[in-house]
């Protein structure tokens, strides 16, 4: 896992740049589509569940510093997704190599409905209440859209940057 | 030997957390500090992001958007000549109001001083609405500042640095405005309903002459978070629920919040 920190804390400060000055101007039905938990998801199917964590919490407070949403909330919902992910990635689901080319796409849509859910939810829990005000079920299924589109190229990229291979996950 | 190395890198890792967390927070706070530490390690990062993005998204847009661009700088600068002109008729009748409303010891944004300020960044995630400005506490902007654009109030400065600010735009779940409209000493407060959803107003007396089109203003009540005068949305519809004894009413900002890109921040302290 050291060996891949460097490489994916690297990647991951290029995403939260993504996330800053592309996503956030190339808005989809006014929502703005958040790499920064797609790719904890991508990290999280390599079976990685530390190096997930990490890189949920780094993107995740970066984006926070910059909003006025409470602070370290993306970086919760980050690593939660991240989690949930290695989690599944232990077990082989989503795996690029074995799994059916669908999976990772649906998984993608899935964690991609449920993280703004999880997002509003847990701002009540905090006391904002502000969130659900917003355009939640946009939210929801433009990122659905958008994490079934991009989790496959990204698990790959997540792959290539972490190098983690099956043997070493631990 | 390793244990002891290991315990030495531990006790330095400790020491060095903890004076940079009494120096945050004797500074700056400490999530003040954390955010600024974290802008000044994310900010090479989107500064190549974005030069790298940046003419490939030129390329695009110019290259399927070229006739739209050229039709927009036309409509624009019909526009302009337009707004010139009515500029030129209203001088007259804005002097003469504004002494009025100097008489009336009201304020008048159009005697107020006002700083430009670009938008550099847009809130990062579809939860809130806010921009990011170019301007800062070292160009007299402070928390609380009304910022205007594109024709009417815009929002509400939340927080500064020095060199820039961020702007809690008026559709923003969390903004309430306080307004009236033309001949009328009716107040209603409007609030946000999030970034693709329109503003709204309840509980509005059905005594109220408020119709479509009515322009609101900001009312500039004593001890008010705005000065008087400033427009804020336009009436889309007024409905009135069977049975109810108030209406509900919709509005729309008068600004373009689509397409902000240089604002003013009026220099206006609430309750000043």
């Amino acid at each position: 896992m050291s060996r891949a920190l460097v490489p994916a804390l690297v990647a991951t400060l290029f995403i939260v740049g993504v996330q800053l000055v592309v996503l956030t101007n190339l808005r989809v039905a006014g929502v703005v589509v958040m790499a920064v938990w797609l790719w904890p998801l991508a990290v999280g199917l390599s079976g990685s569940t530390a190096l997930g964590l990490i890189v949920a919490g780094v993107g995740g407070l970066c984006v926070d510093a910059h909003a006025i949403t409470p602070f370290g909330l993306t970086a919760v919902v980050g690593g939660a997704v991240a989690w949930v992910a290695a989690r599944l990635g232990r077990e082989g689901v989503g795996d690029l190599d074995s799994a059916a080319w669908w999976v990772t796409p649906i998984l993608g849509a899935i964690f991609g409905l449920l993280a703004p859910a999880l997002y509003v939810v847990l701002g009540a829990v905090v006391l904002n209440f502000s969130l659900w005000r917003g355009s939640v079920l946009d939210a929801m299924w433009v990122n659905a859209l958008a994490f079934a589109v991009f989790a496959r190229p990204l698990a790959r990229l997540g792959r290539v940057v972490t190098r983690l291979s099956p043997a070493m996950r631990r | 030997m390793a244990s002891d190395r290991a315990k030495r890198r531990a006790w330095t890792l400790g020491v060095s957390a903890t004076l940079v967390a009494t120096l945050l927070y004797l500074t700056v706070g400490v999530e003040s500090g954390v955010r600024s530490a974290i802008n000044l390690v994310v900010s090479p990062f989107s500064w190549t992001v974005n030069e790298i993005a940046r003419p490939v998204g030129h390329l695009f847009a110019g290259a399927i958007n070229y006739s739209d661009v050229v039709a927009q700088n036309q409509r624009l600068r019909y526009e302009l000549g337009k707004a010139q002109t009515a500029l030129n008729q209203t001088w007259a009748m804005q002097r003469q109001l504004q002494q009025m409303t100097t008489q009336l010891h009201v304020p008048f944004v159009g005697s107020l001083p006002v700083v430009a300020a670009q938008v550099t960044t847009l809130a990062p995630t579809s939860f809130a609405a806010t921009v990011d400005i170019s301007v800062g506490r070292e160009n007299g902007v402070l928390a609380g500042m009304p910022v205007v654009a594109n024709g009417g109030l815009v929002g509400t400065v939340i927080s500064t640095t020095p060199h820039g600010a961020t702007v809690r735009l008026i559709t923003d779940a969390n903004s309430t405005i306080g307004v009236t409209y033309a001949n009328s000493s009716t107040s209603i407060v409007l609030s946000g309903h999030g970034l693709n959803n329109a503003m709204g107003a309840s509980s509005v007396a059905l005594t109220s002459a408020i119709r479509p089109g009515t322009v609101l203003f900001t009312d500039g009540l004593r001890g008010g978070l705005y000065p008087l005068g400033l427009p804020v949305a336009r009436v889309t519809h007024v409905n009135l629920t069977p049975g109810a004894t108030t209406y509900d009413v919709g509005v729309a900002p008068t600004a373009n919040l689509a397409d902000l890109f240089y604002v003013d921040v009026v220099l206006w302290e609430p309750s000043t």
